[in-house]
């Protein structure tokens, strides 16, 4: 079982769109996908049209009170299931905090979950926190979706440093632009930038499209509505970029 | 995710009121129909059915649209994959990447995947939505098309992961319309493995003759696919029906009226004979991604020549072993042998020998040659003794298997299981003995041939580690054979015979 964790410490920069695109593909594939929305604001919960709530909520989850697998739903599509969230995910961090081993408790949960999935997609919420110590540890590729923008730039190197740092498991750091316009000269030059100056940056830029603002009102992901458009096409070369690596 | 599946069918005899269906479901759920589509369904599974031994059931739909396919397990969810161009038959690899493929490859192993049967049907995919537009529930209304031989039409509830309950309150309203929950379709094959059971008291070659009958059966459902080069397994099990005839005669001796030694033997022998060549191939082809897998200093790429090679000399020996199954001399084999086999059941001069007295003579017989045998291998033995032991201890297993309906079920499993590991001992040790001189004699003929020299420097290195293999066998032999041949084993094999 792969896990990706879609997550940066800002937020707005396209995590969740990311995360649903991303595990649509890889479930349409034929990868038997979970997608886990830990961002209490349940914004991929939504966009698949499941309700927001968890039985026990997250201290449940968190405390093995109530077993991870009958938290999880299905989506409308094949082979891709959602973890959702609920508003106590808000408190996930003080719940790890009262476990055992408080940055394994997300991977000893997903270990769960391995005889049942192929690709697990973590949609992290925008902090540093113990969730994120637990997302570095449970996860084998940390993609990160940035805006080209020199504060993006800034909070990428914040990001790559707290990845350096981090004890035990390390996972992959794979940086990709989001939401770029490349009418914006400031954008065009990050863009060109940073795979000179920075780590491993992707080659697929997803471009700020009107389209991908659309799936909060279609409540699907892009390639199942809009599957021959361009921000389709952008997903698929991510994904294709990041199934490789 | 497909959590679970209820199958339900009308009442016999009546057809499906998709209609009524449709207002049932729509009483609890906004029900969105998908379109009707003709589908023409082929089902496919191994020519010995190996998927439905592994509790699944393997379609291959085909729409004007799309082709897919649909797998379904007795124990659980299955799975779906959407498919171009598949053409039957066809090896596991073929399916298209994924949970499928997985589930599929495992029970299939190295043999391919079969049509079976194909039947026309119409589907049509209703989704169940709850108050939030989410789909809750799938239903499936699978009906036979027109004029196409009727298996009755099913609707099929698939139950979605953490929606139980809404699948639970569509099967009530199904129910309440009149369908009933259809036999199973898929089952494990419960019948796989059971020995049969036989009177002891029964004349010998009457057990004998019906043990030849079944040997003849799957060398006769073995042909096409062996002659069609489907897949290995064809010649592979089709070797395996002659070897144990071979044997048969062999064990059967005491029992059987003299021509079938004097005539049957030589027959078969020719058969198997015949058979070999093609086979010693098929196993290094089918071992290249495992030898390659033992390089240390070479690179597996460069094994291509090798396989390259066995592939054209495979080509040229295939061409006698199908020259030769199609001769005369084949057929007049198998109608003689049919001829043979009939007078044997009928045989009203038989030798006085009763089933369960043959069984514990050959087993006694065969069991004392191996502990022998096995005693007077020494540290300094020649391989060949090994050899001459190996074949010993395949004549015992086939004894064990022949007289299985009139020997004890548990004590025979016990012993079979102990002959085992000797026989993958010895297995090892021969196996590792050939393929070190046959590699060394296609190194030479690839020399001769201009290949370079990684390829041949690749096969010195599989030399090797089958050197290393061998002494590692060599060195597990007397462990193999003292468990073997401890004193409770041996009682247990000479007193096999008796009352089950």
């Amino acid at each position: 079982m792969r896990v990706i964790a879609s997550y940066n410490i800002k937020g707005g920069v396209g995590k969740t769109t990311t995360a649903v695109n991303l595990a649509y593909l890889a479930a349409r594939e034929g990868s038997r996908t979970l997608l886990w929305d830990l961002d209490p604001q349940a914004a991929a919960t939504f966009l698949f049209r499941v309700r927001p709530r968890v039985k026990g909520g997250s201290r449940g989850l968190v405390t093995r009170r109530r077993p991870v697998e009958d938290a999880v739903k299905a989506t409308d599509f094949d082979n891709l299931d959602l973890l959702p969230a609920d508003f106590s995910y808000r408190n996930m961090d003080l719940d790890l905090d009262d476990t055992k081993r408080r940055t394994r408790r997300l991977s000893q949960l997903l270990k769960e979950l391995a005889p049942d999935y192929d690709t697990v997609f973590l949609d992290c919420p925008p902090s540093v926190s113990l969730v994120s110590e637990n997302v570095l540890w449970a996860s084998d590729t940390l993609l990160v979706p940035l805006i080209p923008a020199t504060l993006s730039l800034r909070t990428y190197d914040q990001l790559t440093r707290f990845v350096a740092d981090a004890e035990g498991n390390r996972p992959d750091v794979v940086a990709f632009f989001s939401m770029a316009d490349r009418r914006k000269r400031l954008h065009r030059d990050v863009i060109e930038a940073i795979p000179r100056d920075r780590g491993r940056v992707a080659n697929t830029v997803v471009p700020s499209l009107s389209l991908i603002e659309q799936m909060a009102e279609r409540r699907a992901p892009v390639p199942a509505f809009a599957p021959t458009s361009r921000a389709a096409r952008c997903y698929e070369q991510l994904w294709a970029e990041v199934r490789e690596r | 995710m497909t959590a679970g599946t209820r199958t339900l069918q009308p009442a016999d005899g009546e057809g499906l009121d998709v209609d009524r269906v449709v207002a049932a479901l729509g009483r609890r759920f906004t029900v969105e129909s998908g379109s009707r589509r003709a589908v023409r369904r082929t089902h496919v599974d191994t020519f010995d059915r190996r998927l439905l031994a592994a509790g699944l059931a393997l379609e291959h739909d085909v729409t004007a649209r799309q082709e897919a396919l649909v797998l379904t397990r007795a124990d659980g969810p299955g799975a779906s994959a959407t498919a171009t161009g598949l053409r039957w038959p066809a090896f596991p690899d073929a399916l298209p990447e994924g949970v499928l493929r997985q589930t599929v490859a495992a029970p299939a192993g190295i043999r391919a995947l079969t049509a079976l049967g194909q039947e026309k049907r119409r589907l049509q995919l209703l989704e169940l939505r709850n108050a939030d537009d989410k789909v809750v529930v799938r239903v499936e209304l699978d009906e036979p098309d027109e004029g196409a031989p009727a298996r009755p039409p099913t609707v099929t509830v698939r139950e979605l992961r953490g929606y139980a309950d809404e699948a639970a309150r569509a099967v009530k309203a199904l129910v309440a319309t009149g369908l009933r929950p259809a036999p199973d379709q898929v089952a494990v094959d419960d019948d796989q493995g059971r020995t049969p059971v036989a009177d002891r008291r029964q004349p010998a070659h009457v057990l004998l003759a019906a043990a030849l009958g079944g040997f003849a059966t799957a060398m006769d459902d073995n042909l096409p696919g062996l002659l069609d080069d489907v897949d290995t397994e064809f010649l592979h099990d089709f070797r395996v029906a002659v070897r144990r005839t071979r044997a048969t005669l062999k064990i059967g001796r005491p029992a059987l009226p003299h021509p079938m030694r004097s005539e049957w033997e030589p027959a078969f022998k020719w058969l198997g004979d015949l058979t070999t060549p093609v086979r010693d191939l098929d196993v290094y082809e089918l071992e290249l991604p495992t030898m390659g897998g033992w390089l240390v200093a070479a690179d597996e790429a460069d094994l291509a020549a090798f396989a390259t090679h066995l592939r054209r000399r495979r080509t040229a020996v295939r061409r006698a072993l199908v020259r030769g199954l199609r001769s005369q001399r084949y057929r007049r084999l198998r109608a003689d042998w049919d001829l043979a086999l009939d007078r044997l059941g009928d045989e009203a001069r038989d030798s006085g020998l009763t089933a369960g007295e043959l069984a514990d003579q050959a087993i006694r017989r065969a069991a004392r040659r191996v502990v022998r045998g096995g005693r007077s291998v020494t540290a300094d033995s020649p391989a060949t003794d090994l050899h001459d032991l190996r074949k010993r201890c395949k004549e015992l297993r086939y004894a064990l298997e022949v007289f299985a309906p009139v020997v004890d079920t548990t004590m025979r499993k016990k012993v079979v299981g102990d002959l085992k590991d000797l026989q993958d001992v010895l297995g090892r040790f021969q196996d590792t003995e050939v393929q070190r001189r046959a590699l060394r004699s296609f190194a030479e003929e690839m020399m001769a041939d201009g290949t370079p020299a990684e390829a041949v420097l690749a096969m010195g290195e599989l030399i090797g580690h089958l050197d290393s293999e061998q002494d590692r066998a060599r060195a597990e032999f007397d462990t193999a054979f003292g468990t073997f041949a401890r004193p409770a084993g041996v009682q247990r094999l000479l007193h096999l015979g008796g009352h089950r």
